[in-house]
């Protein structure tokens, strides 16, 4: 039991001094994700949105695909990028093997099945008396959509929400393509890894504490979006 | 005689397999209340709907205005607005809700004035209701704020499906009563779906009666629905729960409806010779109310489950002595029936 208790009084003593290494694995891990998010939303939002209020042939089966592809491993997905990024691959030449650019790529994929299913089921449960209702009051085709778009908010947000946790706490796209180069590609997550696995819990569990600290807001704010959304 | 606002031409809609409105020709005065009463599925949200420009009709023309009209012509859209019987609120304060359609038409100058006395039309305090949340309303005033939110656009037309059914009777009465004042204001057309009868009755200039998608007849008809059984004098007859029948010239199927004028009904408080050879039907006076366009009377009495209806002349109710409550025959002759 000691060994643990000496690891949380050195993650505060880690945390406290503001140590450089520890914090240079928040700060990456904040780029990166910020990264993969702003790519996950700008691409998801919309297909997500059209993939529930549109009505296409095969639509199902396109529903059937972005649900599978929620229960990607990560490690697919970054076997997949380092496949792409690597020297060998079609995109070697652009050099982005363990780089952040490559994290995001992968993280990306990850979030967007995410993003997109959760936007669609959103967007597909909004009140069919929504479109009578707009219409009637007069609005116009791009007052419509913005307004479904409002309507729709609180589970546009808890999409982007929950994609952002996934992101957070993965691991393996960011060891496969990331390497873990301390200062450079180093994330949360695969600094715990790599520091339980030479015995230095006092970073792990420093890490691990911010990791979850940051898991923790973002749920709570989740729980606050679905309790307004009941209404 | 007023300009007429619609005029509908050949129309029939579908959904599917199922014909829900076949119409051959009507025509709506502007500035006029109309009613439409018939029982549940008889098309009269469909044809309200249509209407409101938010369907278009499978076949025939609608005119507005004397301009034929697209269900995607916005234009029109604007001039006419409905409020469903269970309205949608946006996910809005109530201030956002009712100010929506005039910020959608960019009419923001007067905006916040305007919501306020939309509010206190419908009978809501604007201080304690404009800044509420959607959620923070029960049923009666979500639907005055639904309401409110088509009065402050100063509708050229105003549909309402039947407004007042799901509301108590506090909130029926602010909405019946905020609707009239839009015609007063604006000479705004007003086109309702109730199943309040008296209320339809005492407003409207006209009331059109729908059954399976057709208009069959306007003013409060009396529809009497099957089965009916021949009889071997050539007579059809639907039996009551109560053993007694009603008696009407041969029905041309088992399911046909019977239609019969309330001026061709009368209302007696004993059986003489003559209306014994009619039918006569024992039940009980459940209404009175004065026409607005006759200046009759209308006498409502529930015979079972059926409702008749009577168009009787003030004395002939004060001699008759004719109150609700008090048990009345229903006396009409087999021949005043016709079919649907």
């Amino acid at each position: 039991m000691n060994y643990i208790l000496e690891g949380l009084i050195k993650a505060f003593q880690l945390l406290v001094r503001g140590d450089p290494e520890t914090f240079s694995a928040i700060r990456v891990t904040l780029q990166v994700s910020t990264y993969s998010m702003v790519a996950s939303l700008c691409l998801g939002l919309p297909l997500g949105f059209l993939l529930g209020y549109s009505n296409f042939p095969h639509k199902k089966m396109v529903r059937t695909l972005v649900d599978t592809l929620l229960s990607l491993p990560t490690v697919l997905i970054g076997l997949i990028v380092y496949a792409f990024v690597s020297y060998r691959g079609p995109l070697g030449e652009l050099g982005l093997l363990f780089t952040l650019p490559a994290i995001a790529v992968g993280q990306t994929i990850l979030a967007l099945p995410i993003v997109v299913a959760l936007a669609a089921t959103a967007v597909e449960s909004l009140d069919q008396r929504l479109h009578t209702t707009l219409l009637t009051l007069g609005a116009n085709r791009r007052q419509f959509l913005l307004t479904n778009l409002w309507e729709a908010r609180f589970g546009l947000l808890a999409a982007g929400v929950t994609a952002y946790g996934r992101v957070l706490t993965e691991v393996g796209i960011s060891m496969m393509v990331g390497g873990n180069i301390k200062w450079h590609t180093r994330t949360i997550t695969t600094a715990v890894a790599l520091e339980t696995g030479k015995g230095q819990f006092g970073m792990g569990i420093a890490l691990g504490l911010v990791l979850m600290v940051i898991a923790f807001t973002v749920n709570l704010s989740l729980f606050f979006l679905r309790r307004r959304t009941r209404h | 005689m007023n300009q007429s606002i619609y005029e509908l031409r050949g129309i029939k809609h579908c959904y599917g397999d199922l014909v829900a409105l076949g119409i051959e020709g009507i025509s709506i005065s502007s500035g006029t209340i109309t009613g439409l009463v018939g029982p549940n599925g008889s098309g009269k949200s469909t044809l309200l709907r249509l209407l409101s420009f938010l369907e278009k009709p499978s076949q025939g023309e609608i005119y507005f205005r004397g301009n034929r009209i697209e269900s995607s012509t916005l234009s029109a859209r604007l001039q006419v607005t409905l409020l469903n019987q269970e309205p949608y609120l946006l996910k809005r304060s109530v201030m956002e809700n009712i100010a929506y359609g005039l910020k959608v038409r960019g009419k923001n100058q007067g905006c916040e004035g305007r919501v306020q006395e939309a509010l206190s039309w419908v009978g809501l305090p604007p201080r304690e209701f404009a800044h509420r949340q959607w959620y923070e309303l029960s049923g009666g005033e979500a639907q005055r704020v639904a309401l409110a939110s088509r009065l402050v656009l100063g509708p050229r037309v105003l549909l309402l499906d039947e407004p007042t059914s799901s509301v108590d009777a506090t909130s029926a009465t602010l909405i019946k009563e905020a609707s009239l004042r839009a015609r007063e204001q604006w000479g705004t057309t007003l086109l309702i779906a109730s199943h309040d009868w008296s209320w339809l009755n005492e407003v409207c200039d006209e009331v059109l009666h729908l059954f399976r998608g057709n208009i069959i007849g306007s003013g409060m008809g009396n529809a009497i629905f099957g089965p009916w059984s021949n009889r071997s004098d050539g007579f059809s007859e639907r039996r009551l729960a109560s053993g007694k029948a009603i008696v009407v010239t041969a029905a041309p199927n088992e399911e046909s409806v019977a239609v019969i004028n309330p001026g061709s009904v009368s209302i007696h408080t004993d059986t003489s010779t003559e209306e014994v050879q009619k039918n006569a039907l024992l039940g009980t006076i459940s209404a009175l109310a004065l026409q607005k366009r006759s200046g009759k009377v209308l006498v409502t009495v529930a015979v079972d489950s059926i409702y008749f209806h009577a168009e009787l002349s003030d004395n002939e109710v004060r001699d008759r002595m004719l109150f609700p409550g008090r048990h009345a025959w229903v006396c009409f002759h087999p021949r005043d029936i016709s079919w649907v």
